[in-house]
């Protein structure tokens, strides 16, 4: 059981050094980052861990005897906090909102971000390595036009659908339309909303006629 | 007047002949080492070494002895730890060993921070209180006198410093222990003379490591050699024990 957890933080420092080895911007931001330290505290689940960057990658290490004073900058977050981190939201918004603390080298943060974010992955060379560079080229070259013929097809067949429900069908309203239905709607209410005053008003004249002494 | 005598694997040699003989089965299998330990543990000794990593609590700045480090793989992990600003000692016996391990750590850019030394672990060759941390993964079974090599250890660490001793152990587990035994003294010795051309030297791996000292034995070794808190944890079923203790 002990192993657990040290056979997932493995893994999934193997696959960042892995993807990180294929991106052709990583050496540069990995120089830079070389020799920094970041401590990410997590809160829910409870978990030190020590993200060391060096040349090739970087390393993940549970530590949770860690000080504070061993760490360029440290993080403290829930996972929640971290997946909207990564997601791209803003540093600053998280650090304001109260769900992140960061103390330290502020920077490290972003660059780390950065750095694991902003992959741009040279899956050619990855198929190089396997089948030699000319069918690697021409597998690669199949797979970037399967890719195009993909996201080709799936916007004709969007565009072609949407047709076929708004147009020729009309099962459903098109944009155009339902932007009249709701200003109708929005009228109606308005109207309604009058002829509801209108009649309180007569309602309260009546009320006031009834309770006049009779001459 | 009869020699003093000691275990190697099930043989009892003279003293003086075991380092020797131990030397004589590193030199054979340095070239292959790590290809063989990922063949023999399946890969679960990197595991089993990260572990160590994360419970000696290495921090910038600290001075670090690797004893038998072999091929260096702790090393590499330490002197990316304790950085510019640390030290890190790879120190084995073997020659044949040590460059094996100098040379890896080269190909992987690892300089500065780290020496090399061929010492013996009973009288090693450092002043008292040298080092914060010590580790010795799976060496402490081939050194002929394991009091006088914790008895060492103590004394070059520094007050408050750790000695980590990673070891083949008993699983204690009657089955496991029954498949590990059918596994060490048939399947090794076969996998030694396919991959590394040498039966011999893995029949005395596992020979040596039915030898070694259970859990608990060693831990009080290690609290006679003057280590407080000592404590261990099985790994993979008390196949492997890290055991730790610390110099107050």
């Amino acid at each position: 059981m002990a192993l657990t957890p040290v056979l997932l933080l493995a893994c999934a420092e193997k696959t960042f050094n892995s993807l990180l080895a294929r991106d052709p911007a990583a050496p540069t931001r990995l120089r830079r980052l070389a020799g920094k330290r970041l401590l990410l505290r997590l809160e829910r689940p409870s978990l030190a861990l020590l993200v060391t960057f060096h040349t090739q990658g970087l390393g993940l290490l549970h530590a949770p005897q860690a000080e504070e004073t061993d760490a360029d900058a440290v993080v403290e977050a829930d996972c929640e906090a971290l997946g909207s981190l990564l997601a791209g939201e803003s540093l600053e918004q998280l650090m304001f909102s109260g769900r992140l603390s960061l103390r330290g080298q502020t920077h490290l943060l972003e660059a780390t971000r950065e750095l694991l974010m902003d992959l741009d992955l040279d899956w050619e060379a990855a198929l190089a390595e396997w089948f030699g560079d000319v069918p690697a080229h021409s597998l690669a070259e199949g797979l970037r036009r399967f890719a195009r013929f993909g996201l080709r097809s799936q916007h004709e067949l969007r565009t072609d659908l949407a047709e076929y429900v708004f147009e020729e069908a009309r099962l459903l309203p098109g944009q155009a339309q339902r932007e009249v239905l709701r200003d109708h709607l929005t009228e109606l209410e308005v109207a309604t909303d009058r002829l509801e005053a209108r009649l309180a008003r007569l309602q309260r004249k009546l009320d006031a006629r009834r309770r006049e002494p009779m001459t | 007047m009869t020699k003093r005598t000691t275990h190697f694997g099930y043989q009892e040699v003279p003293v003086e002949e075991k380092a020797a003989r131990v030397a004589d089965v590193f030199h054979s299998v340095a070239s292959r080492y790590d290809l063989m330990n990922d063949l023999m543990s399946l890969g679960i000794h990197r595991l089993w070494k990260r572990l160590t990593l994360e419970r000696a609590g290495v921090r910038r700045g600290q001075s670090v002895l690797d004893i038998a480090g072999g091929t260096g793989d702790l090393t590499l992990k330490f002197s990316q730890l304790v950085g510019p600003s640390g030290r890190v000692v790879l120190a084995d016996i073997n020659a044949s060993m040590l460059n094996v391990g100098r040379d890896k750590l080269l190909d992987h850019g690892v300089g500065g921070n780290v020496e090399y030394v061929q010492a013996n672990a009973e009288c090693l060759p450092f002043a008292d209180n040298t080092f914060d941390c010590i580790t010795i993964a799976f060496g402490l079974r081939n050194v002929t006198d394991k009091d006088a090599a914790l008895a060492s250890m103590a004394r070059v660490l520094k007050p408050g410093g750790r000695l980590l001793v990673l070891e083949f152990s008993k699983p204690p587990h009657q089955l496991l222990s029954k498949v590990y035994d059918e596994y060490s003294f048939r399947l090794l010795p076969k996998m030694g003379e396919l991959v590394a051309n040498d039966a011999d030297s893995y029949r005395y791996l596992a020979e040596s490591i039915r030898m070694h000292p259970d859990q608990e034995t060693l831990k009080g070794m290690m609290e006679q050699a003057g280590l407080e808190r000592v404590e261990y944890t099985n790994l993979t079923g008390g196949i492997v024990a890290l055991h730790r203790g610390i110099k107050l």
